[in-house]
């Protein structure tokens, strides 16, 4: 095609948004309320996704060494050495340190009251406490696989691990992941139906021009451009509006938060991703979904009023 | 030019829309297809312009045979020939040019080419003046005259006219069909529907008389200076 008409049909779409006002506002206001929907929905999984996160991060697990009084200081030292090697070379974990028998005293002493301290250094034999590893696992999910793998480390006596904690984080995490993707699912659903519903009303507005197009030898294509241009154009405006919106809901939503940051900090929420780190790719994205859904939804409508 | 052989439409509704139909126009003729309601000549046009397929038979128009074209082959085709509708089907919201531009646009012509050739079919019609005004301001006998200059736009060699005179009084009639005569002197094959007999009989020429959807006449007749309203 030649770039005149080209051109010409591209000028014309846009013309016509102002030309079928009504229809085109009919079409810009469904496409707003939907992408809003979806992006609100979208930051709210993100940031869940976050805080989810930070919980996961509070999981920790710790691996006994195994206390072997027939074995030489040189001996347990190497031994301890392996075990920490063997630890941070696992992928699965994070935040490997190592606790000795007198850091674990000194806690113990420091986390009771008073003379309750010293009761400690009382115990016949003496400091009773155990030398362990303290590490948290990347994935809760994986929790079980990788208190197995540790297990079976050489000179490890025992490793003890929040299994109620993690299985109540991943029952939450997948119920979570179901419900949100579910309600997104339904969204984007009901969204594309209503949209295209609310484009047919305006093309069968137009079928009588779409018809004369046929008749004076347009091919389908030529006659789809200018509408093509018009549903991106509306979509790109709904777009636009929805991420003003959406960037004010999540701004009034994040200082709520942030000025209440003791009490959220409780509930992990004190992690939430700041608007200006998000702001010009939500504006892309609420841009191109509603460039993408008015022209998919345009399309999808007029294939019915080509068939001259 | 137009050659169609034993043709026959058959509707799903059950109607015998045309029944054998055996039609030849050659090249630079004009003709009339006339006949009562439900005779047949909507569909006859339908098929002419592969708006519709035949039942059985075969249909060429320019050459092509219509029954095997198929997709963007069908909009290449339209092209070739011109089309005026009783109801103009013109763009209302279109000025006069766009909508004679339109044509020529969907035929990927040249800028330069729109420039020259819609004036030039504009002043054809004697429509030149009004080129920048909005087909919906223009009366019913302005509008057809647009529709005929959107027709001719990209030069064809077939004008298929559908009851053009339907929408307009006796005066307005007389004067297009003498626009449509005009140009079938130039050159351009005309194949004209109607039911309108006074003005058939006032331009003569060939007559086709279509009833039931089967052909009854199909004569050469005088024309008559006889003018009647």
């Amino acid at each position: 095609m030649r770039s005149n008409n080209v051109s010409y049909l591209v000028k014309k779409g846009v013309s016509s948004v102002w030309k079928n006002f009504v229809m085109s506002f009919a079409s810009f206001s469904i496409l707003l309320v939907s992408l809003l929907q979806i992006s609100v929905v979208v930051l709210f999984i993100m940031n869940a996704n976050i805080i989810m996160g930070n919980i996961e991060d509070t999981n920790q697990i710790a691996i006994f060494v195994e206390d072997n009084e027939n074995e030489t200081k040189e001996q347990h030292e190497k031994k301890v050495e392996h075990i920490r090697d063997v630890l941070t070379a696992n992928k699965n974990l994070t935040d490997v340190k190592y606790v000795s028998k007198e850091e674990a005293a000194e806690k113990w002493s420091q986390s009771m009251s008073g003379e309750y301290g010293n009761l400690i250094n009382m115990v016949p034999g003496g400091n009773p406490m155990p030398e362990t590893f303290t590490a948290r696992v990347t994935d809760v999910k994986t929790i079980r696989f990788i208190v197995t793998e540790i297990e079976s480390i050489e000179g490890v006596e025992q490793v003890n691990a929040p299994y109620d904690f993690a299985n109540a984080l991943i029952n939450i995490r997948d119920a979570f992941t179901v419900i949100i993707f579910a309600m997104l699912g339904i969204l984007i659903i009901v969204s594309i139906v209503v949209i295209s519903n609310t484009i047919r009303t305006s093309v069968f507005a137009r079928r009588n021009e779409i018809s004369i197009m046929k008749y004076v030898g347009a091919t389908n294509g030529f006659i789809k451009l200018p509408f093509f241009v018009e549903g991106c154009f509306v979509g790109i405006l709904a777009g636009a509006a929805s991420w003003g919106l959406s960037c004010f809901i999540y701004s009034s939503v994040f200082s709520l938060f942030t000025d209440n940051i003791t009490l959220w900090q409780m509930f992990g929420f004190f992690n939430l991703i700041p608007l200006d780190s998000i702001r010009w790719i939500l504006l892309l994205a609420n841009c191109a979904a509603g460039a993408l859904l008015g022209a998919a939804g345009t399309l999808i409508s007029m294939n019915k009023y080509l068939k001259v | 030019m137009v050659d169609m052989k034993n043709v026959n439409v058959h509707y799903s509704s059950g109607v015998d829309a045309l029944v054998d139909i055996d039609l030849h126009v050659n090249d630079g003729e004009f003709v009339f297809i006339v006949g009562g309601n439900g005779a047949g000549k909507s569909t006859l046009m339908k098929l002419m312009m592969r708006e519709i397929s035949p039942s059985s038979g075969r249909v060429f128009v320019n050459g092509r045979n219509l029954g095997t074209l198929k997709g963007n082959k069908i909009a290449m085709f339209r092209r070739s020939i011109g089309v005026v509708f009783q109801e103009f089907r013109l763009i209302q919201d279109y000025t006069v040019y766009e909508n004679v531009a339109y044509a020529l646009r969907v035929a990927d012509s040249s800028a330069k080419t729109i420039r020259q050739r819609v004036p030039y079919v504009l002043n054809l019609v004697e429509m030149g003046s009004k080129a920048r005004q909005k087909v919906k301001e223009l009366s019913g006998g302005e509008q057809q005259r647009v529709a005929i200059a959107r027709a001719l736009a990209n030069d064809p060699g077939l004008l298929i006219v559908d009851e053009p005179t339907g929408n307009l009084d006796p005066k307005h009639s007389y004067e297009l069909v003498g626009l449509l005569k005009e140009i079938n002197r130039c050159g351009t094959t005309v194949i004209m529907i109607t039911h309108e007999h006074n003005l058939v009989r006032y331009f003569g020429g060939r007559i086709i008389n279509l009833d039931k959807g089967s052909i009854t006449f199909d004569e050469t007749i005088g024309g008559s200076d006889y003018y009647e309203e």
